[in-house]
């Protein structure tokens, strides 16, 4: 039965409707980095405390992902991307979505400290309040720029699961962090430059919107080569071995290789594809197998 | 007073038998869903509380 055939409110969502308001693709993404923090700090935790930690963290990036749908809920209807979330097809009322986010947000916060420490309970309210304040109701609509400070966020789980493990935070977290922020921004243009239609009808002033395709090319290629000597400096630091230093070597030249591709994409006068954005797309594809292999070398090169 | 409104998914009387099933059937998997969690954070404050009292003798 279609939704349409049921009248809108409560009473049409779905157990999955629930489910998807937590963004899951990003959480993996998030719960990935988060668990790799906690792998290769250098003390033993309880396998439940780290469970824990983990899940406090899926809680915060879903919780955060709905507060999220429920500001932009106005956004989401108007692009093809996002037109059939729960919000704006009318199957969760956005008021809903908002309790839902803020009280798992505050269940994740104490199950983080009664399980682990205050520090690591502190980082994930940090992380929580940056997405959803800094990056959702102020970067968000008010620069091109907003994903490259926004993209602290989604930059916070290797810290906090480090932080959870050990109650501190050292110079490898802030490693790990500094790399997922310098990935962010070839990672996130290169979707919106296939997907710049859609930011452009939302009013949403993502970097192609404001400053062109063209521009937006160099910014992607500029990002991933600064990225190139940060995703090494564990290794240059001493901090990882060798298997993590030639890993992240290879990784990070064939992503400046695909980034090339995307700055030297046939295009018009104007920058715009002239071929659907295949190289964007392929270079949107290859940075999350380029972040998921260059953490799981980190958490490898810890047991070598 | 005026007689307050009932929700929308609760105006159910035109609803066909199969509206009324299809309802019902989501009605009853969000149920399952919020039991499954509550039982789940219940057991899992159990066991960090086992494991705290265990490990380091207190629970903070």
């Amino acid at each position: 039965m279609s939704d349409s055939t049921l009248s809108g409110g409560l009473g049409v969502s779905t157990a999955a409707d629930w489910f998807s308001l937590l963004k899951p693709r990003v959480m993996s993404l998030v719960v990935f980095t988060g668990a790799i923090g906690l792998i290769v700090a250098p003390t033993h935790i309880n396998p439940v405390l780290a469970f824990t930690a983990i899940l406090c963290i899926a809680l915060a990036a879903g919780a955060s992902g709905a507060i999220n749908m429920w500001y932009d809920a106005d956004i989401d209807a108007v692009m093809h991307r996002t037109a059939s979330r729960p919000i704006p097809a009318g199957r969760i009322t956005a008021n809903d979505a908002l309790g839902y986010g803020i009280v798992l947000s505050a269940i994740s916060v104490l199950l983080m400290a009664m399980a682990t420490n205050l520090l690591a309970a502190a980082l994930l309210a940090l992380s929580i309040f940056y997405y959803v304040f800094i990056y959702t109701m102020w970067l968000k609509r008010s620069t091109p720029q907003n994903i490259v400070i926004g993209g602290a966020a989604g930059a916070f789980p290797p810290v906090i699961g480090w932080a959870a493990a050990t109650g501190h935070v050292s110079l490898l977290p802030v490693l790990l962090f500094t790399i997922v922020f310098f990935w962010t921004p070839p990672h996130f243009w290169s979707l919106s430059l296939f997907a710049s239609g859609d930011y452009e009808r939302a009013g949403v002033p993502m970097l192609p919107v404001i400053k062109g395709p063209r521009h937006t090319r160099l910014n992607v290629m500029v990002y991933s080569v600064l990225l190139l000597p940060i995703a090494l400096s564990p290794y240059l630091f001493g901090l990882c071995g060798l298997f993590y230093g030639a890993t992240a070597l290879v990784l990070s030249v064939v992503f400046c290789y695909y980034c090339w591709r995307v700055l030297t994409d046939q295009q018009d006068p104007q920058g715009h594809s002239l071929t659907n954005n295949a190289p964007a797309r392929a270079a949107f594809k290859y940075s999350i197998l380029y972040l998921f292999i260059l953490f799981g070398a980190c958490a490898v090169d810890r047991f070598i | 007073m005026p007689e307050k409104m009932p929700r929308t998914e609760l105006r159910e009387s035109s609803w066909t038998p199969e509206e009324r099933a299809e309802f019902n059937r989501r009605r009853r998997g969000r149920n399952l869903l919020l039991l499954a969690a509550l039982a789940g954070f219940s057991v899992l404050v159990y066991a960090i509380a086992i494991v705290k009292l265990h490990e380091y003798g207190q629970m903070w």
